[in-house]
């Protein structure tokens, strides 16, 4: 017990002075999953819409690797980025394995469908009548989908950031395919998740918790404004008003 | 003899062998309908009989599988350029039966057909607040638009169409989810502001006491297929078929076959009994005999029937409230339907069971031949 408590001492020590090995870990894994994240986004997003909105030929199969997708296990992915970075793989030549960008895939392959998903089952969710008022009043097809998804709005932005929660907290591919490698002082393929399991294994817990802490609080400040958001939809206040509007989308229907 | 309308009213939309079907099945056939500018036209018809369908057809929300829809421009459906179908679209606006609000405000809501169209905000917000006014939403302006009751958000939804200033305006029974008096008073703002904007409108209802107040014209759909359009006058009055005259609220269709005929005047004889009706008819020759509840008189005493050529010895089987109106059920030796107002019920103090005279006039029987 003793044990646990001088380590979180400890490790709040390490947080406050802003410890560089930490801190630069930290700002690699927001970056990498920010960039991930964004991705998924700008793909997962109109797969869904178009899962969602659209029928044709052969859309089952398209669900159902979606919806498989929502629930990969991280090590699989990893494998199977693996296999297909590593040296004699089909996209060896590229030499991604054990570098960012071999992190980046994997993460995009683990959040898109979950983004593309959420995307899909709430724009199915929206009456289809909707689609034809916002024609029926003028909208061209492409500012009428952009309403139904600023309908949807509080699914997609769940939508992101359930996708960044996964990839965040993902431990297995990144190891598998980043191999938590670090350039001198700088962390090269080194996340949040993979340094806690080095630091573990090493028998540094209290660098571990530090790392954990981290790792928690930057989870639960992903979580506080999901959930803000969720309860307060209907609600009044002014600055969640503001962030609902998402001028985003209202500047492209009105362009 | 054709006798030509006196004033020839440009037409607005012209549907011509439309057809169309979902998945094989057909649910619209229309050989030719004419919509003409400026005039107020209620499609009628049950439940799956292609109402809505022709809307949405006429607003190119879907391509009909064959036949052809000529607009107010002189352009055919089965040649329009994107850009003519865009153009053509701008100018016409659908109100549904759920209000199918955006989660926004009131004001957004009714800027939206605006802003997609390109409107600076400062043009928009004179327009809007216009429109506000007129249908006294004003106070409303700021409020969540879901947060709106059944009424209000109806009447969000009509605003938001008729802000555009749509050339033709379609509705697919927008006040059937309302409650009875809210629905009375909002379809009579309505109508009259569609009225005085001058906007051609086509109206899917059914109801049809509705329709016979609100609408210029009626076209009535049964099966996908026009059994008659006309005036509310020429469809209430001489129905063309069972399906219409069933459809537009007679309660009383009686089958019989003519006895005599003398002076315009035929005599026709339903289960034994004899009915008088102003009509010419062959001796012998089938008929079926249409009679408006609401030309019957229940009299307790025969010597009140004044000028009503029929008056029959009847006994009273059945009574239901409709609204202001009673409903009664009469056996006369046929099944006889009156509406009577609740008051007249009352002072007469009429019962099931009771033993009344039923009179109506010979003009009041509308003949349907085969």
């Amino acid at each position: 017990m003793g044990d646990i408590w001088n380590g979180i001492k400890q490790a709040f020590n390490l947080i406050i002075h802003f410890d560089p090995y930490v801190m630069r870990i930290a700002l690699f894994t927001l970056y990498i999953c920010a960039v991930a994240t964004l991705a998924g986004t700008v793909v997962g997003i109109p797969l869904g819409t178009w899962l969602g909105l659209y029928r044709f030929k052969g859309r089952k199969i398209f669900v159902i690797l979606v919806n498989a997708g929502m629930g990969l296990p991280p090590v699989v992915v990893g494998l199977f980025v693996f296999l297909f970075l590593k040296r004699q793989g089909p996209f060896g030549f590229l030499s991604w394995l054990y570098t960012p960008a071999a992190i980046f895939v994997a993460e995009v392959i683990l959040a898109m469908p979950l983004i593309a998903g959420i995307t899909m089952a709430a724009l199915q969710d929206v009456d289809p009548k909707l689609r034809w008022q916002s024609l029926s009043l003028g909208a061209s097809p492409f500012k009428s989908i952009l309403t139904l998804l600023r309908e949807s709005r509080l699914s997609l932005m769940a939508a992101v950031m359930a996708g960044f929660g996964a990839i965040i907290s993902e431990v297995g591919a990144a190891m598998m395919v980043g191999g938590n490698l670090m350039l001198g002082q700088v962390p090269y393929t080194r996340t949040l998740t993979t340094s806690t399991v080095l630091a573990v294994s090493s028998g540094d817990s209290t660098l571990a918790i530090a790392l954990g802490i981290i790792l928690l609080t930057l989870t639960v400040l992903i979580i506080i404004p999901m959930t803000l958001i969720q309860q307060h939809a209907r609600g009044k206040t002014t600055w969640l008003r503001g962030l609902k509007a998402s001028l985003w989308f209202r500047r492209f229907e009105g362009a | 003899m054709r006798v030509a309308p006196a004033v020839e009213t440009p037409v607005a939309i012209r549907i011509e062998g439309l057809k169309h079907a979902y998945q094989g099945h057909t649910v619209l056939e229309i050989d030719a309908l004419d919509v003409r500018e400026g005039e107020v036209l209620a499609l009628i018809g049950p439940n799956g009989a292609g109402k809505s369908t022709l809307l949405r057809l006429i607003n190119l929300l879907e391509r009909p599988g064959q036949g052809d829809i000529t607009y107010w421009d002189g352009s055919h459906l089965a040649n329009l350029s994107r850009k003519q179908r865009r153009l053509l679209g701008l100018q016409m606006a659908m109100v549904f039966q759920d209000a199918l609000l955006f989660k926004r405000t009131v004001r957004a809501n009714i800027s939206y057909g605006l802003r997609v169209r390109g409107m600076g905000r400062k043009e928009r917000k004179g327009q809007i607040d216009e429109m506000l006014d007129l249908l006294g939403l004003g106070e409303l302006a700021d409020r969540d638009a879901l947060s709106l009751s059944g009424g209000e958000a109806q009447k969000v939804s009509l605003g938001r169409a008729l802000v555009l200033k749509p050339r033709i305006l379609l509705m697919d029974e927008p006040f059937a989810s309302l409650d009875y008096p809210s629905r009375m008073a909002m379809r009579n703002e309505i109508m009259g502001i569609i009225k005085e904007m001058g906007v051609t409108a086509l109206y899917v209802t059914h109801d049809h006491h509705e329709v016979l107040e609100m609408a210029d014209r009626i076209a009535v759909l049964h099966e996908g297929r026009i059994q008659q359009v006309g005036t509310p006058g020429d469809i209430f009055n001489s129905p063309v078929n069972e399906t219409v005259a069933s459809f537009i609220g007679v309660e009383t269709i009686l089958e019989g076959r003519a006895v005599h005929c003398k002076e315009g005047l035929t005599c026709a004889r339903v289960n034994g009994v004899d009915v008088q009706v102003l009509a010419e008819a062959r001796t012998g020759e089938k008929l079926k005999l249409v009679i408006h509840p609401e030309e019957v008189l229940i009299l307790r005493d025969s010597a009140e029937a004044g000028s009503a050529r029929n008056r029959f010895k009847a006994r009273i089987t059945g009574m239901a409230v409709l609204g202001p109106l009673v409903k009664v059920t009469l056996d006369c030796g046929f099944r006889l339907v009156s509406y009577i107002t609740r008051t007249s019920l009352s002072e007469m103090g009429l019962d099931v069971g009771d033993e009344v005279t039923a009179a109506f006039k010979a003009t009041a029987v509308h003949v349907i031949r085969h």
